[in-house]
């Protein structure tokens, strides 16, 4: 505080190498970018100079399914944030209200879904799915994407939860207010933005699921993750179609942070801080 | 121990994110003071006021926009805080949570290099001053309120400081605790005699604990003096409202003159008092100003009393007082009394007033207005 | 309006007894307190009340009919929370809008805006309608916590440490302000505070509250001149009372009380009181703990004859006046003091209680057994009672 001339050479050493970071991390997604511009011949070429076509773009988008995989993924992907929210805001509730023996190791446990990696559950549940006769299909999917989606949304939602003190509750009751009223239009309002920063979070983590439709769908249900394996052909590697396949999958995603950014630090981070 | 100048003090932040309202935008405006050495002074006043801001500053923690602070006649304005020989007791305890109690307190000496058995020698010196013998091996999550707040005293006082600095460090603690901390404070004061500048917000605990009290409000300093001179002789009307509790009460009244005699009458009320004679060379019939009066200086009068009937509108059993509270015009005159008649809402009781400890206030500055010698 | 009745009121939070046995009746239009230290269970006594708990053993009822299982909204109560639970999204005129919007005491918006402007002209807040909680500050909050309960014409007023989080002299002006209010509530009151003056200057009658009992019920001045016990006499009154801990040597009609300071044992003869010296007699009291208001206690910094000697402990201001505290050795003796006095710590101190006004406890049970002048003490505290 009392040396500012040092101050501000470690601010531009700082922002030095946050650049180097960004660049860093960057790159990839800007070239692949540029390759979904790029005509066959040229995909190998390592200059940023090239004659831009947008032929892979019409092949993908017009001349192959790829509207399909699109709406596949969202129907899983928002199907199954939906069942969460209907299902965990009330858990989470539970969770922040209620007093019942064992009740953080519940919790834990159910946080502890998202840490375990897909791949390890992935085959028992093949079986299973296989026998359930829901292999393959949209409700197979949301239901095993809650595992993605739930532990997040109750983490966030129960620290909401937990922040609104419970008098107002007890205030609304003795205002006159019937149980639902009192849940609908006084507790919702408050968690909104806890509720929907870990909804929009849960909906890109579900969007980019690889393994689970993978392995648990074929034909039938074809999220555009998987779908974008169809590009590597069985002779060559048509990379420019895979490009933009890769591309225009990531939009949803990058389109939903962006709008959430500001609510996302601020959502995720104001429920689990207690003063 | 050393004494403490701030001289012409200035503070202004740039970026106002602070939602201070300042005079002109300084959070501190020309701020002079002059500790001696081994004097216990406060700095007292409302939340915003500039205190802690200034306390920041004589510490290191904040830079100084204009003006010089000494310690003795050191000037320190560009010291580091590690260099300035000051003991730091804040309002949020801070300790450090893997450290044990006795690790706590020695963590500065450590970090200075001080040699082992010189540590322990001091640690065990201090620990039964602050009554934390017992509590050495302990960890601070498992202390109490009071406890953290001895061991935050003491980690202050080990590095035998010139200055001890403590902001409001007792307004996390409850009531009772808050009393007994003062005392406790108040003892250890007294043995180590240590310069000390005390910031706080509660005029009861700088009141009880100082030798002088700088009384600040939007930066400004209002008055600098002892206990009983900001009670006795407050020199304008925040400073009389502000010290005392239950607070001075403040009425605007107009001055009249009837057969030779001034009185105090107020709009809206049949209450006069008649105004005492040193008042007389300051003031003529039909002059306004405020006048102040203390609760324990408003009486009830016997039966000859000449002082006029009022109505009661509030009556307070306390136990071992009785407060009535009575209306006039738009403010309630408060009076404490320990008459043990009870009296409710609606009787009439005759008012008196002392009238030697009456103040004038200036209606539109505030400034006391004092009588002329 | 109703008057309220406690039964035998049972209430366990896991192993913990909140409630053990709470039994009370509160007239109707009766501003009652309930008064005690922190965890005491005024708190969940109140909860009881409004239906936000339910006893596990006992009755509640209002004007004889059992309430025990009615829902909150169906007892018309109204109730302010020692933390205000304002609703955060809804400004000051919709917080205390709300109760009359809900479906069971649905209102017509003009009777609304009648009831709520003139609730926040009683709570002086006219001109924060529109703001909301976030900003407000803490007084503020108070201020349309209670207005949101006053739009209410309810069965009774619930207040839960109302006071509790302003500072000092914010919480002595609302004090004040609330006495003048109380006429004008036209409702039955339980007021919950730890704070002696609120339940002193606000209470028709006070209940002392302990561990989830009741210790004592009973007016202001029955409370504070004869206590029930030692905790009672303890809670009443700044500074605390002085409890001394003594012998009693009675030979023929004289009668002197022994105590040790400082490890000198002192004798004082005790002022003749029929009353006093019967009940000694009669239990062959031998021992006693002698309680005196600080007030009641003369001190010198000069020797006197017949004053004892003890050191001088603190000097503290409390406000309009100070206290001393003596250390006597086993015991601290406190005593009332003018502002601004030169007090030299560690000093010696020479003591006079006056006997004459003290409250004689058991020193076993520490219960009252009997005080000085007790037939006019009680004459005229119960003479208060009547409002």
């Amino acid at each position: 505080m009392m040396n500012t001339s040092k101050q501000r050479v470690l601010t531009a050493l700082m922002n030095i190498l946050l650049l180097i970071y960004a660049v860093f991390a960057l790159f990839p997604l800007l070239w692949m970018v540029m390759i979904s511009f790029k005509a066959d011949t040229e995909v190998f070429t390592t200059t940023f100079i090239f004659n831009p076509t947008l032929a892979n773009y019409k092949e993908v988008l017009f001349r192959s399914n790829y509207a399909r995989y699109i709406i596949d993924s969202l129907i899983v992907s928002g199907g199954a944030v939906l069942v969460s929210v209907v299902v965990g805001v009330p858990a989470a509730y539970a969770l922040a209200r209620y007093n019942f023996p064992r009740k953080e190791e519940l919790a834990f446990q159910i946080l502890s879904f998202k840490f375990a990696p897909e791949i390890l559950v992935v085959l028992p549940l093949f079986m299973l799915y296989q026998k359930m006769g829901l292999y393959d299909s949209y409700i197979g999917l949301i239901w095993v994407y809650q595992l993605i989606s739930l532990p997040l949304l109750i983490w966030v939602v129960r620290g909401y939860f937990e922040d609104i003190s419970v008098e107002i509750e007890y205030a609304a009751q003795v205002d006159g207010y019937p149980w639902y009223q009192i849940f609908f239009k006084m507790l919702i309002p408050l968690i909104k933005p806890g509720l929907v920063s870990s909804a929009l979070l849960a909906f890109i983590f579900a969007w980019n699921s690889f393994t689970f439709p993978l392995i648990l769908a074929s034909s039938k249900v074809y999220p555009v993750t998987v779908a974008i394996t169809k590009y590597l052909g069985t002779d060559t590697a048509r990379y420019g179609n895979l490009a933009v396949a890769a591309t225009v999958s990531a939009l949803p995603a990058i389109i939903f942070a962006l709008f959430i950014q500001k609510h996302l630090v601020r959502g995720l981070s104001f429920g689990a801080v207690k003063g | 121990m050393a004494g403490l100048t701030l001289e012409h003090l200035f503070k202004r932040y740039d970026n106002s994110g602070k939602k201070k309202k300042t005079v002109n935008d300084y959070a501190v405006n020309d701020l002079n003071l002059k500790c001696e050495q081994g004097e216990f002074v406060a700095f007292l006043g409302p939340s915003g006021c500039g205190k802690t801001t200034t306390l920041r500053m004589i510490a290191g923690l904040e830079e100084i926009t204009h003006g010089n602070i000494y310690i003795d006649d050191c000037l320190i304005n560009n010291l580091q805080p590690k260099d300035r020989k000051i003991g730091l007791a804040f309002e949020d305890y801070a300790m450090y949570p893997p450290l044990d109690v006795y690790g706590n307190v020695a963590f500065n000496l450590r970090a200075k290099g001080v040699d082992k058995a010189e540590i322990d020698r001091r640690v065990r010196e201090i620990a039964p001053l602050m009554q934390i013998e017992d509590l050495l091996e302990k960890m601070p999550v498992k202390l109490s309120g009071g406890q953290k707040q001895r061991v935050n005293i003491a980690r202050a006082i080990i590095r035998e400081p010139e200055i001890l600095l403590m902001d409001e460090p007792l307004s996390h603690l409850d009531g009772k605790s808050r009393q007994a901390m003062r005392i406790e404070i108040k003892r250890l004061i007294n043995k180590i005699k240590c310069t000390t500048v005390y910031v706080t917000h509660d005029q009861l605990e700088a009141m009880s604990l100082a030798d002088r009290i700088a009384i600040i409000n939007f930066g400004v300093l209002q008055q600098f003096g002892t206990p009983t001179e900001v009670y006795d002789d407050p020199a304008n009307e925040f400073v009389a409202s502000f010290i005392g509790e239950p607070p001075m009460n403040i009425l605007e009244t107009k001055i009249i003159k009837r057969n030779g005699v001034f009185f105090f009458s107020f709009e809206n009320s049949n209450l006069e008092i008649t105004v005492p004679q040193r008042y007389y060379s300051v003031i003529h019939d039909g002059f306004s100003c405020k006048v102040g009066v203390r609760p324990m200086d408003v009486m009830i009068g016997g039966e000859d009393s000449k002082g006029t009937s009022e109505q009661i509108a509030t009556f307070e059993n306390l136990g071992d007082e009785r407060r009535i509270g009575i209306h006039v015009g738009n403010d309630l005159l408060m009076l404490i009394t320990e008459d043990e008649k009870r009296y409710k809402s609606g009787d009439i009781i005759k008012l008196e007033v002392r009238g030697e400890k009456t103040h004038l206030f200036d209606i539109a500055t505030g400034a006391r207005i004092r009588e002329k010698p | 309006m109703a008057r309220i009745k406690f039964e035998n009121v049972k209430k366990t939070f896991g192993k913990v007894y909140a409630l053990d046995g709470i039994s009370f009746e509160i007239h109707d239009n009766e501003f009652f307190v309930l008064f005690g230290p922190a965890g005491a269970g005024k708190t969940t006594i109140l909860n009881c009340v409004a239906g936000i708990l339910i006893p596990d053993e006992g009755t509640i009822s209002f004007n004889d009919q059992l309430m025990n299982l009615v829902d909150p909204a169906r007892r018309n109560v109204a109730m302010v929370f020692e933390n205000y639970a304002l609703y955060p999204n809804m400004t000051v005129y919709d917080n205390m809008a709300s109760p009359l919007r809900s479906k069971l005491y649905k209102t017509d918006e003009n009777t609304i805006k009648e009831k709520v402007n003139g609730a926040a002209k009683m709570m002086k807040m006219e001109n924060l309608l529109e703001r909301l909680p976030s900003q407000l500050s803490n007084g503020q909050k108070q201020r349309v916590a209670m207005g949101r309960a006053l739009v209410r014409d309810p069965n009774v007023f619930l207040m839960d440490e109302p006071l509790a989080h302003l500072d000092a002299k914010l919480r002595n002006a609302m004090r004040t302000e609330l006495k003048e209010m109380q006429a004008s509530l036209g409702s039955t009151c339980i007021y919950v505070t730890h704070d002696f003056m609120e339940a002193m200057a606000l209470g028709d009658r006070i209940a002392i509250i302990n561990k989830g009992k009741i210790i004592q019920v009973g007016s202001g001045d029955e409370i504070y001149y004869m206590p029930t016990n030692e905790f009672v006499a303890s809670l009443m009154g700044e500074p605390q009372i002085n409890i001394i801990p003594s012998t009693i040597k009675a030979e023929g009609n004289k009668y002197d009380l022994c105590f040790d300071v400082l490890g000198k044992e002192i004798s004082m003869e005790m002022p003749v009181d029929e009353k006093v010296m019967a009940k000694i007699d009669e239990l062959d009291l031998r021992c006693a703990d002698i309680g005196i208001r600080p007030q009641h206690i003369q001190y010198s910094f000069e020797k006197i004859e017949g004053y004892f000697k003890a050191t001088v402990y603190s000097y503290e201001s409390i406000g309009n006046k100070s206290v001393i505290i003596a250390d006597c050795g086993d015991y601290q003796i406190r005593m009332i003091a003018p502002n601004g006095l030169r007090v030299q710590i560690d000093s010696d101190i020479y003591i006079s209680p006056e006997v004459e006004k003290s409250i004689v406890f058991d020193s076993g049970s520490k219960k009252y057994i009997v005080r000085y002048d007790e037939e006019t003490v009680k004459a005229f505290a119960t003479k208060q009672e009547v409002r």
